[in-house]
Parts: C-alpha cells; structure tokens; sequence
C-alpha cells in the first residue's frame, strides 16, 4: 500500500482549504438558521472543479484519481465549515454520477454528466420510502412497462437535493417475484408527467442542504430512462453506497482536523485556576483522543481509496471506514463542545452545529448498525 | 444440499421448520441484499470457490434448488 502524496496533490489540498475558506463560509450561521441552500457556493465549488474531480475529462470532469479526489474533498471539509453544502455536492457525485458513469448509457452520459459536473444541473438520489429504509430493497415503488413507456408509482422520502434538483436516480421493483433482484434504477428528470416533489423536509442538521419526498403517480418514462439493467438495481444502488459511504466522509476528516486544532488552540489559551485549561489531563486527554480518532480514521480513508484505485471492490472497508468515520465525528463533535464548556454550547461558536450535522453521518449511506452488519455478514458471521 | 437448506433456514428463517427446494427466496424476502452477501460468503467458504458478480442473478439463487445448482456448475473445474 503506498500511501505518499505527490506535491502535486498536496498543492490541490492546499488550494482547496485556501478555496474553500475565502469563498464558502460568509453568512452560515444565518443560512444554517434559515435553512437555506448556498447555490452560489456550489457554482463555485463547480467551477473550482469539485463535482467534476474523479470524473473522466470527455464528461466534464478532471480525471483524477480517487486519492487526489478524496484529498481534495479532505481539502474542501477543513476550510468549509458548510458541511450542509458539502453534504449535498456529495449526495450528487457518489450517488447520481458516478452510478451514471458506471451503468448508464452513452447517451445518459453525454446528456447529463458535462451538466453536473459543470454545476449547471442538480442531481438527486431517491431509494429511502417511508417503508424501507435500511431494507432498502424492500422498496414498494413499482415500474411496470406499458408500450414505449415505463410507468412508475410509488413514494421516496428523505432524498437530499430533491427541491433543488434537475435530474433524479431513483429505484423501483420491475419483479416482485425476483424480490432485491428485481430492483431497476431509472434516471428521471424534473418535470417528468406524474412526477413531483413534495415539501421541503425540516431536520436537525445539515441544514444548508435541503431533503424532500418524490413522489410518482403514474409517472410515464422513456424506455431510455433505464439506468443499468433490468432488475440489476442492487448493484447500482450497492455500488454507489460503495463509493458513497468512502468518499462522502472524508469531508469529515477535514472537518475533523479543523476541530482539533480549534480545540489545541482554545486550551492552551483558555485559561482556568491560573493555568491553560489543557494543562489539565482530562481536557489534555479528550484532546489526544480525538488525534487518534482523526489518524486512524485517515488511515482507513486513504487505505480505501487506495483499494478503489486499484479497481477492486472494498464492501468490508467502505462498511469500517463508513462506521469509525461517523462515529469518531461524533465523538470529536461532542469532545470539542465539552473542551469549550459553556462557548461550546453557543451558536456563535459553531460547535454545536457541527454535532447536529455530524449525528447525520451515522444515519445516512446505511446506518451504524446496518455497517456493523455488512461487516459482520463478511466475516461470515 | 441439506447443509444448504439448514444454513439458510438457520441464518433466514430461524422461525420455521424448514424451506421446500423450490419456494421462491427472494420474492419472500427470506433472502434480501444484506443476506446474499452472507449466503455467498458461506458457500465460497464452504464449497471453495469464488462468486463473480455476474452470478448474483436470480437463475442462480431464487430457490434452494437453484442455489444447489449453482455450487455445483461452480465446482466444476
Ligand atoms: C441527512 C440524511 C440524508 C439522507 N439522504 C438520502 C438520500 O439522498 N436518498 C435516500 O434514498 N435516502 C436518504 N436518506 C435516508 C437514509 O438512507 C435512511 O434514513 C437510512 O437508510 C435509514 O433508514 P430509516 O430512516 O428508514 O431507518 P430504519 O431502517 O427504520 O432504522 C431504524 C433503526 O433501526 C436500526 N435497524 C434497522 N434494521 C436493522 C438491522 N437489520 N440490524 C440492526 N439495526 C437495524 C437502524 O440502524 C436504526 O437505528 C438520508 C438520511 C439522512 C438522515
């Protein structure tokens, strides 16, 4: 496993964190109130070449490997404190383009990657229903086809970038009988008849990145909307969740980064019964603790993009790296808080907010529990 | 084949005396993702051989005897 960094790569990271503060953080205490999505800030995070980055150069994107992409998105989570923004550029590059990439057409390709990498179009991602959820291919939403058409019922919740999104991967059963095999994916465009986007969906994080049901009534598509094959939906949908679950928290990493030295900084400047409160070991120890948490969650990122680069599939260590990242933010969220006694609690400080999107990271891409499962399930157990 | 069916009744439908060869699993949902993932691992640990992913289709592991089926044309050298 070689694991060194080019300079070149190195200097990306750098441009990034220096991106990333300049352009992304004005006004997100506000927005976070608001709830309100920063397209400006994903404009410029497209044309910055962000959604584009592991993409190839004929679809619009930089052809860069998945260590560079994920050092760069490490990049983009240190300097932007707008892990609602990041969140939903995310949603978009792991679930809608690269399945779109891996399964779709050439003409799926050409009509739709050049746009969302380029930030012009918005993609959502659509599997959760209100019935299945971790089950996921348990799905009730039914494609039937009739003539030149697909005809699709049914309902998806909890999908991010829906009321801002142009394109949607979504999933639906073309057999029952075939159960989690007979899942199809279909690529589905706003406005599609019988297709709409119901409410806005108020959360507890990630606020600055807006979530919505789909839901589809009747809803006619070509024959062409077909993403993959028929009844090979489980394995877009896996292995998006595959790239999703790696590449989605590295953000994180950064993020992480961030908070530690945050916390380095205000212990030693903080200052309680005549000395730095970091000269106390309970606070010296949660400190050391979330170093070790930020270093092996970087070794399990990096050691999964290097799985990735060789081309191979990593179920085992997209689950471990999915389950140690989610969980050490957390974690971290929660330390940093505490190091910052009552400051930490405040809005105005920025801690707080940073746990109410980290809690997410447990829940999406496939839950703790469920990547302790997948875990265990390859383990034979 | 009994070590088939008594892995798959044990590992999916604890609660049941036992799976006719030909019930469909994966219409039931006895047999779901999470499940093929282990249901293969077991079958590549015990019958020795390696899964591609072209194999995870329906032909090959709808019911029990489908599954029997599949080990044994994947044992063949
Ligand atoms: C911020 C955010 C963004 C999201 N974005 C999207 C999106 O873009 N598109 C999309 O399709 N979905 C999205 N989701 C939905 C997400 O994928 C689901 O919430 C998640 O898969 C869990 O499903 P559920 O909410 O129905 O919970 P359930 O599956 O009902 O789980 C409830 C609890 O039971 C536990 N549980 C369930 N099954 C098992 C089991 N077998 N073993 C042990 N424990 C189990 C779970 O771990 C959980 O603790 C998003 C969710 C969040 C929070």
């Amino acid at each position: 496993m070689d694991l060194s960094f080019t300079p070149e790569q190195l200097a990306l990271r750098g441009e990034v964190v220096k991106f990333a503060r300049k352009e992304l953080n004005a006004g997100l205490v506000e927005r976070d109130h608001q709830q309100a999505f920063s397209r400006e800030g994903w404009d410029k995070c497209a044309a910055m070449g962000i959604h584009g980055l592991p993409f190839p150069r004929e679809h619009g994107g930089s052809g860069a490997d998945v260590l560079t992409t994920m050092l760069a998105m490490e990049g983009l989570g240190y300097g932007c404190r707008d892990s609602g923004l990041i969140f939903a550029i995310n949603a978009q590059m792991w679930a809608v383009q690269m399945p779109i990439l891996n399964f779709g057409t050439e003409e799926q390709k050409r009509r739709y990657l050049p746009r969302l990498c380029g930030g012009e179009w918005i993609g959502a991602h659509g599997m959760t229903e209100p019935g299945s959820g971790s089950d996921s291919s348990a799905l009730a939403t039914t494609a039937v086809r009739r003539g030149h058409r697909w005809i699709l019922n049914g309902t998806k919740t909890f999908v991010t970038n829906a009321p801002i999104a142009d394109v949607f991967v979504v999933f639906a059963t073309t057999d029952r009988a075939r159960g989690f095999m007979g899942v199809t994916g279909f690529v589905v465009e706003k406005g599609a008849p019988g297709f709409h986007v119901g409410k806005p969906i108020e959360k507890m994080g990630l606020k600055t990145s807006p979530m919505a049901e789909l839901v589809f009534e009747d809803c006619e598509l070509p024959l062409d909307a077909l993403l993959g094959e028929e009844g090979g939906g489980t394995r877009v949908f896996s292995s998006s969740m595959e790239w999703e679950r790696g590449c989605l928290l590295a953000s994180s990493l950064g993020a992480m980064e961030r908070q530690l030295e945050t916390c380095v900084d205000y212990a030693t400047n903080r200052r309680q019964f005549n000395r730095p409160i970091g000269k106390f070991q309970s606070v010296a120890n949660k400190i050391v603790d979330m170093k070790v948490r930020l270093e092996t969650s970087r070794l399990l990122l990096y050691k999964l993009a290097w799985l990735k680069s060789a081309g191979g599939e990593a179920v085992i260590d997209a689950a471990i790296a999915k389950l140690h990242l989610s969980e050490s933010w957390v974690q971290s969220c929660l330390d940093a808080i505490q190091i910052h006694g009552g400051y930490g609690y405040t809005t105005e400080f920025e801690l707080e907010r940073d746990l109410r999107d980290a809690i997410a990271g447990r829940i999406y891409s496939g839950t703790s529990e469920i990547q302790r499962n997948i875990i265990a399930a390859q383990l034979g157990l | 084949m009994t070590e088939i069916h008594d892995y798959v009744r044990m590992e999916f439908a604890p609660e049941r005396a036992s799976v006719a060869p030909d019930e469909n699993l994966l219409a039931q949902g006895i047999v779901d993702s999470l499940g093929i993932l282990k249901l293969v691992t077991f079958l590549e640990q015990r019958f020795g051989f390696e899964a591609a992913d072209d194999d995870l289709v329906p032909e090959n592991f709808s019911t029990l005897e489908m599954i029997r089926d599949f080990v044994e044309r994947k044992r063949k050298p």
